[in-house]
């Protein structure tokens, strides 16, 4: 689980520019060889457009999605780096049973491999859809997106931030998000008026500027509310349930028996005085 | 004559269905290893799309209130106290005991790194619903384990254990209850972290609430359920006069669970509910056919008497049931325009499987062990202990209102 301990205005954020975004692919090459992830065969077109491949994957960590659409007539396109989002609050982390995902202090979200049991419910409560599973093992793990921890861990800049030569800024969230602020409102006409990632999922470490409408280029509506209060709500409840049920079944318990007790003794007082009555009568 | 002969002889004697059923845990069996062997990716159809299938659906968020019997009825016969309700309890707990040793069996073969499992005990984590029901499914299972050492006990007159047993009784009724309440709704909160995945004809705060109400009256349902068919189909005595008791019970929580589902419905969900007519159409037949109906059926006068219908409406409570925990966590939880989920053969064999070995074991341990004997005629209930006499604790009191 995350601590309440870490300041997110200091925690390392993406600001990633989609409308500086030329869709080398850079990223997805960096990412790649740092994480010495395995080549995948796919063919073109099976995803949308030129975006390849079809989706990421426990090769794939990171991804440029390709959104085509018209303008004045021309065709254009729209790119989209597409990671995990490093939520200040993950949801992947809350439930997890074994606590195998963690938040760092430095930013991003990792994960502990030897915890993990397998149960895959970090990828079902994740709402942007980032864990991704290794289905090719016998004995599979979840991967995704590291953050590049190690290079954080000491100093440097993600793999991916380091080989973009336009879109990405790396650097603490809160200096990110000034700036972020700063770009939309000194070119209203070149940005869509929303920060993504700002206050998604109770805000995280990767921040998006667009030019379309976030829906219009496939980014997912998400709620603004940190997605592990969902389920704690319930979850605080606990403890008091349990007590409360225990104590409410033994009083009636308690309460039921006595009952009985009481008309069994009642039961037991008159036979031993009846027949006693009888015979003196006869 | 071996050990294996005669076991070979005594399986020869079985019923056609019975061997039906060893022939069909054993495919489900060569299926599981399959699994083990090739892994999930080639033998199931989940993918990153859907990470939970039939196995999760089934095997452990329908199966666990379907083996509710055992707590629910421990609960009204124990602590309500109504004494005469006694002989369904065991069967019960037979059934709660397989069905909550095949979940654990379930979730294993869903692990992705079952060998890992016991890292839930050494790795808390309270903020996950899995690891809350993990522990619960773990202390259920060892409560269960226990209570069915009863019938162990008495079948080969081991006299220590069955007193502790007997005394332990009540204390394991309201702990059973306790621990279920717990895992039956947090169930329900598994589903709650998909805020914008599930639809919002199921998605509401409520929902642990609605799958505890719903595992209490599909409990009692199934009590009536296997009382039913094991009367019809295994010459056992005939309870329909014990489960006219529970008839009366049962469509009080129907109540209260329509109440809520309502409630929840129309002041708590959080955005469209008609946009899916094929969700709609599910949630209507859940609703109508898994929930109306029954709870008609049960507030007739009619049920008291007649069996069957007492079976039908049973029957079509569990029907509801399951099709509520599969829309939950399986249709409901399918985006517009997603590619659909069916699950592979092995998949569909392994739950198969699963669902013979239940009937089977419980077929097997009926015929070898005191599950239906237990009746007010034939068993006397009280502590086989000499020292604690009722009449002495009777006197005393007696003596004293003489005073
Ligand atoms: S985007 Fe998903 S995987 Fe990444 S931190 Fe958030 S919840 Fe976890
Ligand atoms: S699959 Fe692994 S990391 Fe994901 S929730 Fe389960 S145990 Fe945690
Ligand atoms: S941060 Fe590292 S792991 Fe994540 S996408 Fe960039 S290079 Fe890949």
């Amino acid at each position: 689980m995350s601590g309440g301990h870490i300041d997110f205005n200091k925690t390392k954020s993406f600001l990633i520019d989609t409308t500086k975004c030329t869709g080398c692919r850079g990223c997805q090459v960096a990412c790649k060889q740092w994480n010495q992830l395995k080549a995948e065969k796919t063919v073109f077109f099976s995803g949308e457009g030129y975006q390849n491949p079809p989706a990421m994957s426990e090769y794939t960590f990171t991804r440029i999605k390709f959104r085509d659409y018209q303008k004045h007539g021309q065709n254009e396109f729209a790119f989209y780096k597409e990671m995990c989002m490093h939520c200040n609050e993950p949801a992947c982390a809350s439930v997890c049973p074994v606590g195998a995902f963690k938040k760092t202090a430095e930013g991003p979200v990792v994960y502990d491999e030897k915890r993990c049991i397998g149960c895959r419910f970090c990828m079902v409560a994740c709402p942007f859809g980032i864990p991704k599973y290794e289905w090719s093992k016998a004995f599979p793990l979840v991967r995704k997106c590291t953050g590049c921890y190690s290079r954080v861990k000491e100093g440097l800049q993600p793999a991916c931030a380091t080989a973009c030569p336009t879109a990405i800024t790396y650097g603490n969230r809160a200096d990110m998000l000034q700036e972020a602020e700063r770009r939309i409102k000194s070119r209203p006409d070149r940005y869509f008026q929303a920060i993504y990632g700002k206050e998604e999922a109770g805000g995280t470490s990767v921040l998006y500027l667009t030019h379309q409408p976030l829906d219009e280029l496939g980014f997912k509506q998400v709620t603004k509310r940190p997605l592990p209060s969902y389920t704690w709500q319930a979850l605080r409840l606990v403890p008091g349930i349990f007590l409360g049920v225990g104590g409410t079944l033994s009083a009636i318990t308690w309460f039921q028996h006595r009952k009985e007790r009481i008309r069994r003794e009642e039961e037991f007082k008159n036979s031993r005085v009846k027949p006693e009555q009888k015979e003196e009568d006869q | 004559m071996t050990a294996a002969k005669l076991v070979i002889n005594e399986i020869k004697g079985y019923h056609r269905f019975i061997q039906l059923m060893i022939a069909l845990t054993g495919v489900g069996a060569l299926a599981a290893l399959a699994r083990f062997i090739f892994g999930l990716g080639v033998t199931t159809n989940l993918n990153d799309t859907y990470p939970w299938g039939l196995w999760i659906s089934f095997d452990v968020v329908t199966s666990v209130p379907l083996a509710a019997g055992a707590f629910t009825i421990g609960v009204v016969a124990h602590v309500f106290h109504i004494k005469k309700l006694e002989p369904l309890v065991r069967p019960a707990i037979i059934t709660g005991f397989l069905g909550y040793s095949l979940v654990c069996i379930g979730l294993l073969l869903d692990l992705g790194q079952p060998q890992r499992g016991i890292n839930v005990l050494l790795y808390w984590n309270v903020h996950s619903p899995m690891f809350e029901v993990s522990m619960c499914i773990m202390a259920y299972t060892t409560v269960l384990t226990l209570e069915f050492l009863h019938p162990v006990a008495e079948r080969f007159g081991w006299h220590l254990p069955l007193r502790l047993l007997r005394t332990l009784e009540i204390p394991f009724a309201i702990l059973a209850a306790m621990i279920s309440t717990l895992h039956q709704s947090t169930l329900g909160t598994f589903f709650l972290i998909a805020v914008d995945k599930l639809h919002n004809l199921w998605y509401n705060p409520l929902l642990p609430l609605q799958f505890w109400l719903s595992s209490i009256f599909t409990g009692l349902s199934i009590v009536i359920f296997e009382a039913s068919l094991v009367h019809k189909y295994m010459g056992q005595p005939d309870e329909s006069d014990l489960l006219a008791t529970l008839t009366k019970i049962i469509p009080w929580v129907m109540g209260v669970y329509i109440a809520v589902k309502a409630y929840a419905l129309a002041f708590l969900s959080h955005g469209p509910l008609f946009d899916r007519p094929v969700l709609l159409a599910l949630f209507l037949v859940e609703m109508v056919i898994g929930v109306f109906v029954p709870f008609c059926m049960y507030l007739t006068n009619r049920i008291r008497t007649d069996k069957k219908l007492q079976l039908r409406a049973a029957s079509f409570v569990l029907f509801g049931l399951v099709l509520n925990r599969f829309n939950v966590s399986m249709f409901g939880m399918e985006q517009a325009g997603q590619q659909i989920y069916v699950p592979s053969v092995i998949e569909s064999l392994v739950t198969m499987g699963i669902i013979s070995a239940h009937i089977l074991f419980f077929v097997l341990i009926a015929k070898y062990f005191p599950i239906f004997e237990h009746h007010p005629e034939a068993t006397d209930y009280t502590i086989p202990d000499h020292f604690r006499k009722l009449e002495k604790g009777s006197e005393g009191l007696k003596a004293a209102h003489e005073a």
